[in-house]
């Protein structure tokens, strides 16, 4: 009879407790919202943290951007390990020239240390990067951008050719939204040009005759 | 001495002031879009430099674009305020409003058709196929970049409501469709306007409201007939604007088709000079 009446208080004390534990814990997602280093952002072997991506993987049904290939090296503490003809006298443009060529270094001037750190170049996925998603926003993107969240940080820097085939696949809704745009574009400019022309002809073939050309 | 009144009224003052607030508002936006654009060609550095390089130049084009905003705003307002509710929805269509009808579709065709020399030329009513096309591309075109121009005004502010990645989506869509506007004013609308053989040299009629007895005849035959009909002709024929406005005019017409120019010969030319991916 004591020991049941232990057991229904423990319960009842628990019954109580467990929801506001279950306010305290916060999830993957907050935390990864929080911006700090803390223990359970920089901890190796959570791994599931390190390769979300904010605003969540895909998106908007799969037509976001995906992480599906990401390199071995963005995980290593120096991306740079094992490359054969690294050299940290070398311009970062010899190698990754295709990454420079984007609305932050060719519209601010943005140079890669900025936002990648000094060597050793950290993979943006390592655990401790400053560019892991995890805190992209508050230690990269907020230097600049006031206020940046983690969802402001999956804008893609280094976007892929949106006309490229690989794009279908790498941003679907890029690939599909640039390609109809242009296809409008395209289009219009190949309707109504000749248009235009033929009818400019016309019009002069017509006031050379002199007179209308009503039914 | 009889006054002159050759002229037959086809715009109201508020139809100008549209118009007139449009020019300016869109060659603004196109100057520093361009610039921006263009930054990492001298060119386009050059260009921004005028608006106080390159955060200026963005200041300058954002706020511009809220401006063009709040005017499309008003403007679907003072549709709203226009339209016959008594008569709703019949009173959208008929020949006085710029709406696509059936009637539309006949007249492209028959344009077509007259072009390629084989009927005569369509009798339109008061608007033509290609004027409600110009007309409503306005739409089409403000509704793109407004949403996509709305979008980046805030990125930050953009990235609580949706994934930050849609920035990349909408940056190219407003790019493009910015394109698309600028190529079809500078080239397709300059031309259709003011370069026909019929228009040529200055096609004054959105600046000082009318347009010439003659040519509504030939151009919108039908209008002219039907307001004959309805015995509203005569009140609708207004003497030619003073000479020194119609001077005005065509300056400060020729003044926006040159910088037009500009822009679109100077920003072919320096095509090759740009980075798009």
């Amino acid at each position: 009879m004591f020991i049941g009446q232990k057991i229904v208080c423990l319960l009842g004390v628990l019954l109580v407790a467990l929801p506001a534990v279950g306010q305290d814990m916060n999830t993957p997602e907050e935390m990864a919202g929080t911006g700090y280093f803390r223990d359970q952002d920089t901890l190796p072997g959570a791994f599931r943290f390190y390769s979300q991506l904010p605003g969540g993987e895909g998106g908007l049904w799969g037509l976001g951007p995906d992480r599906q290939k990401i390199s071995r090296s963005s995980f290593k503490m120096d991306a740079h390990e094992g490359v054969d003809d690294f050299s940290p006298e070398l311009r970062c443009q010899k190698c990754h020239g295709l990454q420079i060529k984007d609305l932050h270094g060719l519209r601010m001037g943005i140079a890669c240390v900025q936002c990648h750190r000094n060597q050793p170049v950290a993979g943006i996925y390592h655990y401790y990067s400053s560019l892991n998603p995890i805190r992209r926003h508050a230690y990269v993107c907020a230097k600049c951008h006031e206020g940046a969240t983690p969802s402001f940080a999956s804008y893609m820097v280094h976007e892929p050719n949106p006309i490229a085939p690989e794009a279908r696949t790498t941003f679907p809704l890029l690939y599909y939204s640039i390609w109809f745009m242009l296809i409008l574009a395209v289009g219009v400019f190949l309707f109504f040009l000749p248009y235009t022309a033929f009818w400019w002809l016309r019009e002069f073939a017509a006031k050379l005759k002199g007179g209308q050309d009503h039914d | 001495m009889t006054e002159q009144r050759n002229r037959l009224k086809r715009f109201s003052a508020i139809h100008r002031l549209w118009h007139l607030g449009l020019i300016l508002l869109f060659m603004t936006l196109s100057v520093t879009g361009i610039a921006w654009m263009y930054f990492e060609t001298p060119w386009g550095r050059g260009l921004a430099n005028l608006f106080g390089g390159y955060s200026g130049t963005l200041e300058i084009h954002r706020i511009v674009g809220l401006v063009l905003l709040a005017g499309f705003t008003l403007h679907i307002l003072y549709l709203v305020h226009r339209i016959d509710w008594s008569n709703f929805p019949r009173s959208l269509f008929g020949p006085e409003t710029l709406v696509f009808q059936w009637i539309d579709v006949k007249g492209f065709f028959n344009h077509l058709g007259w072009i390629f020399g084989f009927n005569k030329q369509p009798r339109f009513d008061r608007w033509s196929w290609w004027e409600k096309f110009d007309y409503w591309a306005v739409w089409w075109g403000l509704i793109i970049v407004g949403v996509t121009g709305l979008m980046l005004y805030n990125p930050v502010l953009t990235s609580d409501y949706m994934p930050g990645w849609m920035l990349n989506v909408a940056l190219w869509v407003h790019r493009i469709e910015a394109v698309l506007a600028m190529g079809h004013i500078f080239t397709i609308h300059f031309t259709v306007e003011h370069w026909r053989p019929s228009s040529f040299p200055f096609n004054a009629a959105m600046f000082d409201g009318t347009m010439d007895l003659q040519e509504a005849k030939h151009e919108h035959p039908n209008w002219v007939a039907r307001l004959e009909a309805e015995g509203r002709l005569a009140d609708a024929i207004v003497p030619p604007p003073p000479v020194p406005l119609r001077i005005f005019y065509f300056l400060f017409g020729y003044s926006i088709i040159l910088l037009g120019l500009f822009l679109l010969v100077f920003a072919i030319i320096n095509a090759t000079l740009l980075t798009l991916f």
